[in-house]
């Protein structure tokens, strides 16, 4: 089995609840989002930029690529990022001792670093005395390596896991349930009858930053031109 | 355990590391279960998910599903269960992420009682018991001295909350307090419906979206305010319908359309005649169409400007028994025709163009022309010339719009609130009007003109349960603004002595030209209280703060005008704290006032099963809409009402088109002969003769400029000192105030309140990205850091209305904006559906760079 994801950035609209979501579920602390959505071309989200002359937008959400060739393995001195037999890319939350060579290694720029520890940085926030947010149980896969807590502890590195907590039992990320668009697919590049490997056969995709040669499992469709 | 984890040692660890997959297994297996559908459902001790409905005011009533462990909503999960799989999955940014509210640092407690200055934020703590007995007492006294009528009660969009919101509507006629409606309130309500169709207002379901063959959107960033709702625009799209987005701004529904379509502001009615100009110049409308349903074959008589009666005509006699809202006018097909109210369709062979003279009962000659024939002349100087000049959309472009949007079925029309909320609006609505109905798309799948702002609609009868003794009503802007000599809706006697609001942020959201604020400040409201969960601006403006359940702490019934699934809202965690369901505190209320208004409030039963009873009278006395539908059948998920379309489909006017049933439809909770009276004829009305019309000029749509009747008025220097429309549109990241202190939507937006200019006018300005700066006028300021926008037009400055004044230095948005009103909206009243209506577009103003402070 071999996890991946399509992007239809037609569908897209920029509306940036797969962040939200992907940051509540899974308990990010304040300043953290694995998953970004941005305006390409301008600084600032859902505002246009000129393309000759004329304002155009479209939207790119960037999460953790899921490489086939993952640079942030390749420099992990501990073995704490690994591919697990599921093809997704996790970090072992036990194993990382926070060189953050994996940061400076990934060219999508996905990866986190928890300088705080996240408890206090919630704390900031103010919620009600007790309160947490996220998905609440540790989540180990089947080797027993720790690839999600609610609060990871400060000094280790965190990213994207394709929502290891559910995908584990059969369901899709939360970012591909709650796309409001329908813009995310999710499903076994392995499989060539899967919803995704259909998608791929009928549309155009591209890859980030392919010329890398990272190999993503994470693919975009572009967003179609005005038919005028 | 988790802990214990973190503190091993790397060798530790490894020795550890059996023991860990051993407890993997066993924190895995009961920590995650997904049910397949339906409400509570508990598969274990410890987690637990409900379905409840998100229902701020965006109106989109969303289910959700929270994930509940011991006690605490830990996510909340989008959901997919409609039976009609597009309308999934619900669920957006702000929603999904309610758990920041509902648990975030603004949280109310307990009920507060004012300490300090109003606005200071300065309160005590108090018992339940000590607050209710306060407002009661102080509420008593302001009836007895005042009026009853002079207590004010403001909520928010009825149909999302009819159990909740219904106890505080049936409290206030109980006790004979004054509601302001929220339509007219909020600006939201399209004065061209009730003017044009009879009707508050309609739309078609999204799913019509899908049958369409041409979109045309005319100032709507639908994409952004539906943004549930996008696949269904995008899917129509990309199966071949043309999808046109009509914006002086280009915004991210323009960015996914077809053609954009950049207009001036204010200008959509210009355009909207030009184009009528040339279907009717080129014969491109449905001729039986306009002939059946519409007013457009009626005479009107030259000399008194008003539709000739068939009483008043030599021979001709109206039909007897008519109903008082209706009257028999007069075609003409070589003799003059009696028009009867009620039953359309007129032979083929009714003249639309050219003059008659007819002879009265007295003897008199008059001379009469169809509305027709006004039309097509009135028409005559919406010149391809002219609209290029008003709208600045070229002549060709206009010409092809025209053929496309008169020949491409089923065409229909979006039109949005930034369209209208302005003082001119309801002209533009008209405008439009004429576009969909010219060309006899009504009534049909994918066809029509919608609107998609605000929550008017009431989908069944509430009465049982909302209006326990008749309502009173005054509409909002005459609080702010005072009574007019020309109203005719009700105004209390001595004015407005108290204001009790829930559901709604008055004094950011309803503040115009800080009338609210001086209101407050000068003692002119002498009682002031808040139904709130959070500690919002206006909850520090009031006297007392009365703490209330969210949406995942009650129960409620829950309806939308932009899908036509009836929705419970259920709890999923106890109410936080002391707060309490607002039907509790109603009945509490009224237990104080009147031991004999308690009995209305279902005395004795626990609040959740008080609510549920309401929902099962509802449910009983509601009509056709809801026949079959069971408490229990909500409970287990969405359930569409009943409407007289094949499928329950919401196609607006179907009835009418399709079986020949006059117009307009009824708009509940008013009844029939309230608003059948706006189109007496039965049929679709372009002319308008009241005596307000007629001496506006506005007999038949027309263009008029923006600000010459509003701040010009008010103002003559305005039109020299400030150039800039002041627009105050939605943000993604709220839902008008809502979210306004939700952290993670702050964090999307820089933490900053932003201001977007066009970068000419910027640098005309000496103005940068990310300087601060201000826009003002005489009334007020609000300021925000510059965002440089290429889409955006010249002379414009946008604000993301929603911030709470916290966030301002403690300015309010509003300040800049004015509670025109205009006078043919004062014709009728009808709460909510002819009314004065709030133009948070017309409003002038300046930009300037300011320092930062320190």
């Amino acid at each position: 089995m071999k996890l991946g994801m399509v992007i239809d950035l037609d569908r897209c609209i920029g509306c940036r609840t797969c962040m939200v979501v992907c940051k509540s579920h899974n308990a990010q602390p304040p300043g953290t989002w694995w998953n970004r959505v941005f305006t390409p071309g301008s600084p600032e989200h859902q505002v246009p930029a000129l393309q000759k002359g004329e304002p155009q937008m479209y939207f790119l959400p960037v999460a953790c690529q899921m490489c086939e060739n993952p640079p942030c393995q390749k420099v992990c001195p501990v073995g704490a990022t690994y591919t697990d037999d599921q093809g997704r890319v996790e970090v072992d939350l036990e194993r990382c001792i926070g060189c953050r060579y994996c940061l400076a290694a990934c060219p999508y720029q996905v990866r986190q670093f928890n300088w705080e520890d996240p408890k206090k940085a919630k704390g900031k926030a103010g919620y009600v005395e007790g309160y947490e947010y996220g998905y609440p149980f540790p989540h180990r896969d089947k080797n027993g390596r720790l690839v999600y807590i609610p609060n990871r502890p400060k000094g280790v590195v965190e990213k994207c896991t394709f929502c290891v907590q559910y995908t584990d039992n059969g369901e899709k990320p939360i970012c591909v349930q709650a796309c409001p668009a329908r813009a995310r697919f999710f499903g076994d590049l392995d499989d060539p009858h899967s919803e995704i490997n259909e998608i791929l056969r009928q549309r155009q995709a591209f890859r980030l930053k392919e010329e890398l040669g990272t190999r993503p499992k994470v693919f975009y469709l572009p967003p179609t031109s005005p038919r005028k | 355990m988790k802990k214990q984890g973190f503190k091993l040692t790397r060798r530790q660890f490894l020795k550890a590391s059996a023991v860990a997959t051993a407890l993997a297994g066993a924190a895995a297996s009961p920590a995650y279960f997904m049910p397949a559908s339906g409400a509570q459902e508990e598969k274990s001790p410890q987690v637990k998910f409900v379905r409840s409905v998100c229902s701020p005011n965006c109106t989109g009533a969303c289910g959700i599903k929270a994930m509940v462990v011991n006690g605490q909503i830990k996510a909340l999960f989008p959901t997919d269960d409609y039976p009609e799989p597009l309308y999934g999955p619900r669920g957006c940014l702000r929603g999904l992420s309610y758990t920041n509210l509902i648990y975030g640092p603004d949280r109310l407690k307990r009920p507060l009682i004012r300490t300090g200055p109003r606005g200071s934020g300065q309160f005590r703590e108090a018992s339940w018991e000590e607050a209710l007995d306060y407002v009661a007492s102080h509420l008593k006294e302001i009836a007895a001295k005042y009026g009853p009528e002079s207590i004010g009660f403001s909520f928010q969009v009825g149909g999302t909350g009819h159990v909740q919101k219904g106890a505080w509507i049936a409290l206030s006629t109980l006790a004979g307090w004054t509601l302001f409606h929220p339509y007219d309130k909020n600006g939201d309500l399209p004065m061209f419906w009730p003017q044009t169709f009879g009707v508050q207002t309609e739309e078609l379901e999204p799913l019509e979206w899908l049958n369409s063959k041409y979109i045309a959107v005319f100032g709507s960033n639908i994409l952004v305010t539906r943004l549930v709702d996008s696949e269904f625009l995008i899917q129509a799209r990309n199966r071949g319908a043309k999808f046109v987005v009509f914006d002086p701004n280009y915004c991210v529904t323009a960015a996914k359309a077809d053609e954009w379509v950049q207009l001036k502001p204010g200008s959509d009615a210009a355009l909207a005649l030009g184009i009528a100009r040339i279907i009717i110049e080129e014969k491109l409308y449905d001729e039986e169409f306009i002939k059946t349903y519409t007013d457009l074959p009626l005479l009107v008589r030259l000399d008194t400007k008003r539709r000739l009666r068939a009483g008043e005509v030599k021979g001709l006699e109206p039909p007897q028994d008519l109903p008082p809202y209706r009257e028999a006018f007069v075609a003409y097909n070589g003799n003059f025709l009696v028009v009867h109210p009620e039953n359309l369709g007129l032979p083929r062979d009714v003249m639309l163009e050219g003059e008659r003279e007819v002879e009265l009962k007295d003897g008199q000659k008059v001379k009469v022309k169809p509305i027709f024939q006004l039309l097509k002349e009135h028409l005559k100087t919406y010149t391809l010339e002219y609209v290029e000049k008003e709208t600045g959309v070229a002549k060709e472009v206009v010409e092809r719009l025209a053929r496309e949007m008169a020949t491409t079925k089923p065409l229909h029309v979006i039109y949005g609130a930034s369209n209208y909320q302005w003082y001119h609006g309801d002209l533009k609505g008209r405008a439009l009007a004429l576009l969909p109905v010219l060309t006899g798309n009504l009534g049909r799948p994918g066809a029509g003109i919608s609107t998609y702002a605000g929550q008017y609609r009431i989908r069944f009868h509430v009465k049982e349960w909302w209006f326990p003794k008749p309502p009173r009503w005054t509409p909002w802007l005459y609080f702010l603004h005072g009574p007019t000599k020309t109203m005719t809706a009700p105004y209390p006697q001595n004015g407005f002595k108290a204001l009790i609001f829930g559901w709604g942020n008055p004094f950011d959201q309803h503040n115009m030209a800080n009338r609210l604020r001086e209101k407050a400040e000068n003692g002119d409201l002498e009682l002031i209280v808040a139904l709130d969960y959070q500690m919002t601006t206006s909850c520090r403006y009031s006297d007392v703060v009365l703490p209330v359940a969210t949406w995942y702490e009650k129960v409620e019934l829950v309806t939308t005008p932009l899908h036509p699934y009836m929705q419970l809202q259920q709890p999923a965690i106890e109410p936080l704290f002391e707060s309490r369901s607002e039907l509790w505190i109603a009945r509490e209320i009224a237990k104080r006032l009147d031991p004999q208004f308690e009995a209305h409030f279902f005395p004795g039963l626990e609040e959740r099963e008080a609510a549920e009873k309401v929902i099962e009278l509802l449910l009983k006395t509601g009509g056709p809409p809801v026949e079959g539908i069971t408490l229990e059948r909500l409970k287990k998920g969405p359930v569409r009402l009943k409407s007289e379309v094949p499928g329950n489909r919401q196609i607006p006017f179907y009835e009418q088109v399709n079986f020949r049933k006059p117009f307009p439809p009824v708009s509940l909770p008013a009844s029939l002969e309230a608003t059948a009276r706006f189109v007496k004829s039965g049929r679709i009305e372009f002319y308008r003769e009241e005596e307000g019309f007629l001496s506006q000029g506005e007999a038949l749509p027309v263009h008029k400029p923006p600000f010459e009747e509003s701040e010009y008025v008010l103002n003559p220097e305005a039109k020299e000192k400030y150039q800039f429309v002041f627009l105050t549109r939605n943000s993604l990241y709220r839902v008008h105030s809502t979210h306004s202190n939700n952290i993670w939507m702050n964090e999307l937006q820089d933490n900053r309140p932003k201001i977007f200019l066009n970068p000419e006018d910027a640098a005309q300005k000496g103005i940068k990205n990310g300087d601060l700066i201000e826009a003002y006028n005489d009334r007020g300021r609000v300021r925000g850091w510059a965002v440089l926008d290429p889409g955006l037009s010249r002379k414009v400055v946008v604000f993301e209305q929603g911030w709470w004044s916290q966030y301002l230095k403690g300015d309010s948005y509003n300040s800049l904006t004015y509670p025109f009103i205009k006078p043919t909206h004062e014709i009728y009243f009808v709460p909510g559906i002819w009314a004065p209506n709030t133009a948070w577009n017309e409003t002038l103003c300046d930009v300037r760079k300011v320092a930062e402070e320190k």
